[in-house]
């Protein structure tokens, strides 16, 4: 491919006759061909979408001129400005409650002797496999005000009439949103507590500080960049959550931005004015990426490394019990339960009809596969505009990541940087964006797969990017320099032994990508068509009319089919896979 | 033997039998179509009128009967369906052929914005002569379900006699924390319930009611299945799912409120530019079909049709009190309920 490419700008030297020309193709690599190929793609994915909703949210709908009348409309009403406010104070509460989740089990798991750590960890990837929504709706069947389970039981064993939870509540709204968030904590700060070495920890235990005094003084402080960077994470994902507003804050009377912004999208369609209205949060994310950068960049302990120094575990004695009861219940509120009560409804006539044999049924099933007309079509489009995605991100995150590391083009930090900035992009913003540049004629892609493998492509592309920096930065040039001296090119010491050798990167990079992408909702809600309907759309339009029984019997189909691509790759990659993600 | 069916054709051509002479022209006029709309092979329907699973059996129905087209209800509230509509016609990329709502002022807002094909079913003058008034007098929407709302209540939790009986009832403070409505914004019958509630009660009623906190949904269909599973006790809701819940067995029982039943016609429309013309065409004219009537009535629905009946046990709609909202009231007034009702309940 490069040497096509390069003879074909040596010919075209050859025909373009003037001096000046020759010597400016001259200086031309063919290399750099593909670091505009490559900052082209980033633009038509990333830039051109941003660019339009800042455009779209100064233009005038009928003139197309200028004018701020759109944000006037945005945040001239107290109940938007609520919105946006109740959306941060939300953000800020699932970060609370996910670091309170996240960082104990990340010790506990990597750092004691607490029993059963395997499975806990197993417990904790089910967090990351069930997609959010269907964590809600598992809360839902457990926490309804009135008929949800814990609230039977807990009437029926004290005999109190007042319901002891309700999911339809602040506090409700925030536990369904971290039950999936605290992932993100987990895996980032275990990879954390993974590289300190024990001096400093057997430095405090000879000073005579017990195992928790030393956790708290000493282990914590050497983690807390990690658990600041990714409390940031937890913040970006959670307020950009749609499928868990729409089930619970609506009821729970919690208006928020997603809320907000899918009004602007109903009657009359106000695309200016949800693109102003979603520019504050915007500016929002990405300070606060900013902030988590300084943050990170101003980690100057040289405990956290990669190399030298013993890791050994802290023997917790009888506490070793209490830090598993802990996150045994972690375990089981955000992942066992709602996957529990989820496959019951998915197999009952009636939720709340029990565990009885006239309850049990396989109709829902029957009637999610073969009756209902779109939903097995939705699981082939998850399926495959999911693996696409995958696919489109990891390869192109490779190719920068690759440039970015090995410094092969000249500005190639801009790459890198364009790729990491979806993160601060909240999904359901990227989506009117898209709509924006890429559904509207000329472009025209509304409701074809393009325009979700897309979408999907960009929203994932910093998972695909860290994934890869990590997995090129493992590899040291000396091997390709080898390849090199002994008269190979670049591209074949890429196929020969990059790529090889990067084979685990690619795959465990692709699986952390298809997972979320099969069961992407926030970025879909304003993309499909009715022919490209993905899984998680037609679950939220299942969700408005309360089939619970049926939502739950697809969802749980889903969650089966990528439970079963996910146990392929751990076969393959190991169990820890996860933990590449740093 | 040609020469004789000739002289048949031509004396059933003289004789004074309209209905008949209709019915083999609308045969022709239908089998052309039918022919168009295969060649077509798919037909795409935007709709919230009923429920998912009624939406499917419709299509089911439909295929059935028309072999070899295939039909795609894509079902959600009105305000979603609106809301996908609209951004494919802002997108210049229609991909749905038929759109329904409960609301029809969304269909006033497309015909203006001339989303809408001018076209109505030729099977629109054998509809019942209380309904055909309300298609759209220039002949771009055209009548395609009633849906009355009324209050459905759950049997096991809540007795006959203390069940609610009128509107005004549900103001009561017993059924405080036990109430399901669904959102103006998501449910376009929703808004016109409380367009309607408002011309009655005045606002006060949902100051009043939101002491009681209710349970608000996006779709009408949410607070009927909170009620089957016991969730709420009582919700406002289209008694044709609770009647239909009742037949089945399930623990649901309707309240037809003293002050009549809230009713708000569903419309449905081609829409312009449709990828599939000839086959929305069709599924239009089987939507006022005879067939389509009758498993409307099996189903506790009311039948569109003149010749058929409402199912025993249920009123036909002339002899019951009914409150309505018209469509030019809808248009002006909607927007602003939408308004008032998330200051009033916050969301």
């Amino acid at each position: 491919m490069a040497s096509i490419l390069s003879s074909l700008s040596h010919a075209e030297a050859g025909a373009a006759g003037s001096q000046s020309r020759v010597s400016w193709l001259r200086r031309f690599q063919p290399s750099s061909l593909l670091w505009i190929v490559l900052a082209v793609i980033l633009a038509l994915l990333i830039v051109a979408p941003v660019g339009a909703l800042v455009t779209k949210s100064f233009t005038d709908p009928v003139t197309g001129g200028f004018t701020i009348q759109n944000y006037i409309d945005a945040y001239g009403r107290a109940r938007h400005v609520e919105a946006l406010i109740n959306t941060l104070y939300m953000g800020a509460a699932v970060v609370v409650l996910s670091v309170l989740f996240g960082v104990p089990i990340a010790w506990a798991c990597t750092r004691t002797d607490m029993p059963f750590r395997n499975a806990i960890r197993l417990g904790i990837f089910g967090a990351f496999v069930m997609p959010p929504y269907l964590g809600g709706v598992g809360w839902i069947l457990l926490a309804g005000p009135n008929s949800g389970w814990i609230n039977v039981a807990w009437q029926s064993i004290t005999g109190f009439t007042e319901p002891i939870v309700n999911v339809f509540t602040f506090p409700g709204l925030v536990l369904v949103m971290a039950i999936n968030t605290y992932f993100t904590v987990f895996i980032l700060v275990s990879a954390a507590f993974e590289m300190i070495n024990s001096e400093m920890e057997d430095a405090a235990n000879m000073l005579g500080a017990g195992p928790f005094t030393t956790a708290m003084k000493v282990t914590l402080p050497l983690v807390l960049p990690s658990i600041l960077g990714s409390a940031l994470l937890t913040f970006l994902i959670s307020i950009a959550l749609y499928g868990v507003p729409a089930l619970i804050s609506i009821p729970a009377r919690f208006p928020v931005v997603v809320i907000q912004l899918s009004e602007f999208f109903s009657f009359p369609l106000r695309v200016q004015v949800a693109a102003a209205y979603s520019i504050p949060l915007l500016l929002i994310t990405a300070g606060l990426m900013v902030l988590q950068r300084r943050i990170l960049a101003r980690r100057g302990f040289a405990a956290v490394s990669g190399k030298g120094g013993e890791r050994r575990i802290v023997k917790l004695g009888k506490w070793r019990w209490v830090i598993f009861a802990y996150s045994m219940f972690v375990v089981l509120i955000s992942v066992i339960l709602p996957l529990l009560v989820l496959l019951m409804a998915a197999f009952s006539r009636s939720w709340v009809g029990g565990l009885a044999l006239d309850n049990l049924t396989l109709q829902n099933f029957r009637y999610v596969l073969f009756e209902h007309s779109s939903s097995q079509q939705a699981l082939i489009t998850s399926l495959t505009t999911g693996a696409a995605a995958a696919t489109a991100a990891i390869l192109l995150a490779l190719a920068i990541a690759y440039i970015v590391q090995r410094r092969l083009l000249p500005m190639s930090g801009a790459l890198g940087f364009l790729a990491m900035s979806p993160f601060v992009i909240p999904g359901i913003v990227l989506a009117i964006g898209f709509y924006a540049v890429y559904a509207l004629p000329p472009v025209g892609l509304y409701g074809t797969y393009l325009i979700l493998i897309l979408a999907f492509t960009t929203r994932f592309l910093p998972i695909a990017y860290t994934t890869g920096t990590a997995g090129v930065r493992a590899i040291h040039p000396e091997m390709e320099e080898a390849v090199r001296i002994l008269g190979g090119g670049r591209l074949t010491a890429i196929s020969k032994v990059v790529g090889p050798l990067l084979k685990r990167t690619l795959a465990s990079g692709w699986l952390l990508i298809f997972v979320p992408a099969a069961q992407e909702l926030s970025t879909a809600v304003f993309l499909v068509g009715p022919n490209t309907r993905v899984v998680s759309v037609v679950l939220l339009d299942m969700s408005e009319e309360g089939l619970l029984e049926r939502l739950s019997a697809l969802g749980s189909v889903l969650l089966l089919i990528i439970v079963a691509i996910m146990a392929i790759g751990v076969r393959f990659l190991g169990r820890d896979f996860m933990l590449r993600r740093t | 033997m040609l020469k004789n069916v000739l002289v048949v054709t031509a004396l059933a051509a003289l004789l004074p039998i309209p209905a008949l002479a209709q019915s083999d022209d609308f045969a022709a006029y239908e089998k052309q179509l039918y022919e168009a709309a295969k060649a077509e092979g798919e037909v795409i329907w935007y709709t919230s009128q009923f429920t998912t699973e009624m939406s499917e059996s419709a299509c089911q129905l439909f295929m059935e009967r028309y072999e070899g087209i295939k039909c795609s209800p894509v079902r959600a509230t009105g305000g979603v369906t609106f809301q996908r509509v609209m951004q494919e016609v802002q997108a210049g990329a229609v991909q749905g052929d038929v759109f329904s709502t409960n609301d029809q002022s969304d269909l006033l807002e497309l015909k203006k914005l001339n989303a809408l094909e001018k076209f109505l079913p030729r099977n629109v003058e054998f509809m019942s002569p209380i309904l055909k008034p309300m298609n759209d007098d220039e002949g771009y929407f055209f009548v395609s379900s009633v849906s009355p709302y009324g209050i459905a209540y759950n049997t096991n939790l809540v007795k006959a006699e203390e069940a609610p009986k009128s509107w005004s009832d549900l103001t009561d403070p017993k059924w405080k924390d036990q109430i399901a409505i669904s959102h103006p914004s998501f449910s376009g019958s929703a808004g016109l319930w409380t367009l309607a509630m408002r011309n009655l009660f005045g606002w006060e009623f949902f100051e009043k009611l939101n002491e009681g906190n209710p349970q608000i949904g996006r779709s009408t269909a949410d607070g009927y299945n909170l009620v089957v599973s016991g969730e709420r006790k009582i919700a406002v809701t289209a008694i044709a799912l609770s009647r239909q819940g009742e037949a089945e067995g399930q623990p649901v029982a309707t309240v037809v409120p003293t002050e009549g039943l809230m009713l708000p016609p569903s419309g449905t429309a081609v829409l312009a530019g449709a990828p599939h013309p000839n086959a929305a065409k069709l599924f239009a004219e089987f939507m006022l079909s005879e067939e389509y009537s009758v498993w409307l009535r099996d189903l506790k629905r009311y039948p569109l049709r003149a010749g058929v009946d409402t199912a025993e046990g249920i009123d036909p709609l002339d002899t019951g009190k009914v409150i309505t909202v018209p469509v030019a009231e809808a248009v002006r007034g909607l927007v602003e309920i939408q308004e008032s009702f998330r200051d009033t309940f916050g969301i």
